[in-house]
C-alpha cells in the first residue's frame, strides 16, 4: 500500500517532480526575475526593477499588440462555440451519421497550425481558389486581397482558427448533450415545445458545464494564438495581425534588437492576462452552473 | 394549438410538424457545414495531384491529368525523411518518458489524501494554464547552459515537462476510479507498491493511455515553436520546421504547399485511421472531465 509507505511515494513522485521544477518552476521564476532586468541578448544583467513594466504602458506596440489579441480571442470564443455548438446538436439529433459525423469535422484539429496556414494562404491568396470561386459565382465584386488588407488579415485567421476548432468545440458540447438526461429530453418533445424554445428553455442551460469547457479553452488558446499570424502573415500587413506571442518572439528571438527582457517582460503580461480572463470567465460561467 | 385538440393526437403531430421542414432545413445546413470543413481537404488532395501550370490556369478547374510530381518534389525540399525521423524520435521519446514519470506520480498523488499532496497536484495542474512563451527565454539559457540546444534530449525533456500537468490530470482521475480493494489484496498477497504499480495497476491504465497518447502526439508532433527555437542542427530538425523553412520563398505556391502539408498531417492520418476510436476522446475527455 503506497500510502503506508512515505518514502516509495516520494521516489514515485521524484522524477515528475525534479523535472517539473527544472523545466516549467524554475524558467517561470527565472522569466519573472529576468523581467526585472535589462538584459540584452541573454546575457549578465542588471536589476532595473519595474522599469520593463513601466515601458509597457507607453508602448503604443505592446498596447496595439494587446488589442489584437483581445479582439482575436472575443470574436473567436464567440464564433467557434456557436458554431460548435450547433454542429453539436444537429448531430445529437441524428443519431446515425453521429460517429461518423464527429469523426469527420475533428480532421482540421488534426493538422497542424503550420500545415493548416498552407492550405490557408493558398485559398485565401489574390489568385487563389476562394475569389476564383467568388468569380465563379458570379461574386466579382467581393474578391478581395484577405491576407493583405490591414482590415481583413485578422479576420482571415479568425476563420482558418474556427475552421480548425469549431469540430472541436462541436466534440465538447456533443460530450455534453450525451450527459443530458434523456428523459427531459424527451419530456419537452411530447410536451410539443418547438425547436428553438426547447434549446433555449432546456438543452441551453443544461449545456452550462459544457460551455464553461468549451469557451476557457477556447479563451486560453486564442489568447496564445501564435502559429496562424507567424505563418500566414508574420504580424502583417501594417501589424494589424501582431499578437501578443508575436511581439514576444520578436523581442526575445528577432536577432540583434536586444529585448530578451523586455521580451519577458510582455510574456509576464501575456501570463497575468491568460490568468486572469481564463479565471474570471471561468469563475462567472461555474457560478452560472451553479445558479441553475 | 388549442386545449381541445384530443391529448391522444398531440404527440405524434407535434413530431410530425417539428420533423418536417424544420429538420430538412437542419440536414442542409449541417450538410453545408461539413462540406465547409471538408472542402479544404479535398480541394488540397485534388490540387497536388494536378499538374502546376494547370493550376495556375485554373484554380478550381476539375483535374483532366495527375501527376505526382508535386509530392516527390515536395518531398525533397522539405527533406521529408530527415524531418520525419528527427519528428518520430522528438515524439516518441516524449510519449514514453511522460506516460512513464506521469503515471508514477499521478499514483501517490491519487492515493495520499494529506493537504501537502493536494498541493503538489495542485501546482503541477496550474502550469498548463501557463503560455510557453512566459517560459521559453529562460528555457533557452537553461537548455544552452545544459549544453542541451541542438539535442533530442532537450527537446524530449521539454516536451516531458511542458506535458507533465495533462499526463497528471489524466492519470489521476483515472486512479481514483480503481478501487483500492485491488491494491489491498495484493498487499495481503505480498505485493511491495512498486511490483503492484506495475504489474496489478499498470496494464489497467492502457485505455487512459491511449487516450494521453493521441493528445500528447498532437501536440508533439504539430508544434513548431520549441524546435524551431532550440534546435539549429539540420539533422535534428522536425517535419514541421522543415515545412516552415518554405515560409517566404514560395508562399502562395499551392502546388508545393499543399503537398507539403498532405506530407506533414500523412502518418497522423494514417496511425489514426488505426486508433479512430481514441481520437474523439482524447480530445474532449481532459476538457470534459475538469
Amino acid at each position: 500500500m503506497i500510502t503506508r509507505r512515505p518514502l516509495v511515494a516520494v521516489a514515485f513522485m521524484a522524477p515528475a517532480v525534479a523535472l517539473y521544477l527544472i523545466l516549467v518552476v524554475y524558467p517561470l521564476v527565472q522569466g519573472l526575475i529576468l523581467s526585472t532586468t535589462d538584459s540584452k541578448i541573454g546575457n549578465a544583467a542588471d536589476f532595473v526593477g519595474l522599469k520593463n513594466y513601466a515601458a509597457l504602458a507607453n508602448d503604443s506596440d505592446v498596447i496595439r499588440a494587446l488589442g489584437v489579441t483581445i479582439a482575436y480571442a472575443v470574436v473567436v470564443v464567440i464564433a467557434q462555440n456557436a458554431v460548435g455548438l450547433a454542429l453539436a446538436r444537429a448531430l445529437f439529433m441524428r443519431p446515425r451519421i453521429r460517429q461518423l459525423g464527429s469523426t469527420l469535422i475533428l480532421l482540421p484539429t488534426l493538422m497542424s497550425a503550420v500545415m493548416a496556414a498552407f492550405v490557408w494562404n493558398s485559398l485565401l491568396a489574390p489568385d487563389g481558389a476562394i475569389n476564383a470561386l467568388l468569380k465563379a459565382l458570379g461574386l466579382g465584386t467581393l474578391t478581395h486581397v484577405w491576407l493583405g488588407d490591414p482590415s481583413t488579415a485578422l479576420w482571415a485567421i479568425a476563420v482558418v482558427n474556427i475552421w480548425m476548432f469549431a469540430g472541436y468545440s462541436a466534440a465538447i458540447f456533443l460530450a455534453g448533450y450525451m450527459n443530458l438526461p434523456a428523459e427531459l429530453i424527451d419530456a419537452s418533445s411530447v410536451d410539443g415545445a418547438s425547436g428553438w424554445r426547447r434549446f433555449t428553455a432546456v438543452e441551453w442551460p443544461l449545456l452550462a458545464p459544457a460551455t464553461t469547457v468549451g469557451v476557457t479553452l477556447s479563451l486560453i488558446g486564442s489568447l496564445k494564438v501564435f502559429e496562424l499570424p507567424f505563418v500566414m502573415t508574420n504580424g502583417g500587413p501594417a501589424g494589424s495581425t501582431t499578437t501578443l506571442t508575436m511581439v514576444i518572439y520578436v523581442k526575445i528571438f528577432g536577432g540583434g534588437h536586444g529585448g530578451f527582457a523586455y521580451g519577458a517582460t510582455i510574456a509576464v503580461l501575456l501570463l497575468v492576462i491568460v490568468v486572469v480572463f481564463a479565471g474570471v470567465t471561468q469563475a462567472l460561467l461555474r457560478r452560472r452552473e451553479e445558479r441553475i | 394549438m388549442t386545449n381541445t385538440t384530443p391529448n391522444t393526437a398531440r404527440p405524434a403531430r407535434s413530431r410530425r410538424v417539428r420533423r418536417g421542414p424544420l429538420s430538412l432545413i437542419g440536414d442542409v445546413v449541417l450538410g453545408l457545414v461539413v462540406v465547409l470543413i471538408f472542402a479544404p481537404f479535398a480541394y488540397t488532395i485534388v490540387t497536388s495531384l494536378r499538374p502546376p501550370s494547370d493550376v495556375v490556369k485554373d484554380p478550381l478547374g476539375w483535374p483532366t491529368s495527375l501527376t505526382i510530381d508535386n509530392i516527390t518534389s515536395a518531398y525533397s525540399k522539405i527533406n521529408y525523411t530527415q524531418g520525419l525521423l528527427s519528428s518520430t524520435i522528438d515524439l516518441v521519446g516524449s510519449l514514453i518518458l511522460t506516460i512513464v514519470i506521469g503515471s508514477l506520480a499521478a499514483y501517490p498523488l491519487a492515493r495520499i489524501s494529506r493537504s501537502w499532496a493536494t498541493w503538489v497536484y495542485r501546482i503541477f495542474i496550474a502550469g498548463s494554464t501557463v503560455p510557453i512563451f512566459v517560459l521559453i527565454a529562460p528555457l533557452y539559457l537553461l537548455l544552452r547552459d545544459a549544453g542541451l540546444l541542438n539535442s533530442y534530449a532537450g527537446v524530449i525533456l521539454t516536451y516531458t515537462a511542458l506535458n507533465l500537468p495533462v499526463a497528471i490530470f489524466f492519470y489521476t482521475s483515472f486512479f481514483r476510479q480503481i478501487p483500492i480493494e485491488l491494491e489491498e489484496a495484493a498487499a495481503i498477497d505480498g505485493s511491495g507498491p512498486i511490483r503492484t504499480f506495475f504489474v496489478v495497476l499498470f496494464p489497467l491504465l492502457r485505455p487512459v493511455t491511449a487516450t494521453l497518447a493521441t493528445f500528447l502526439t498532437l501536440a508533439v508532433w504539430n508544434d513548431l515553436l520549441v524546435p524551431l527555437v532550440f534546435v539549429q542542427d539540420p539533422s535534428l530538425k522536425t517535419v514541421m520546421v522543415n515545412a516552415y523553412s518554405l515560409v517566404g520563398s514560395y508562399t502562395l505556391d499551392p502546388s508545393l504547399l499543399f503537398p507539403a502539408a498532405l506530407l506533414g498531417v500523412a502518418p497522423l492520418l494514417i496511425s489514426f485511421a488505426f486508433l479512430q476510436r481514441y481520437i474523439v476522446s482524447g480530445l474532449t475527455m481532459g476538457a470534459v472531465k475538469s
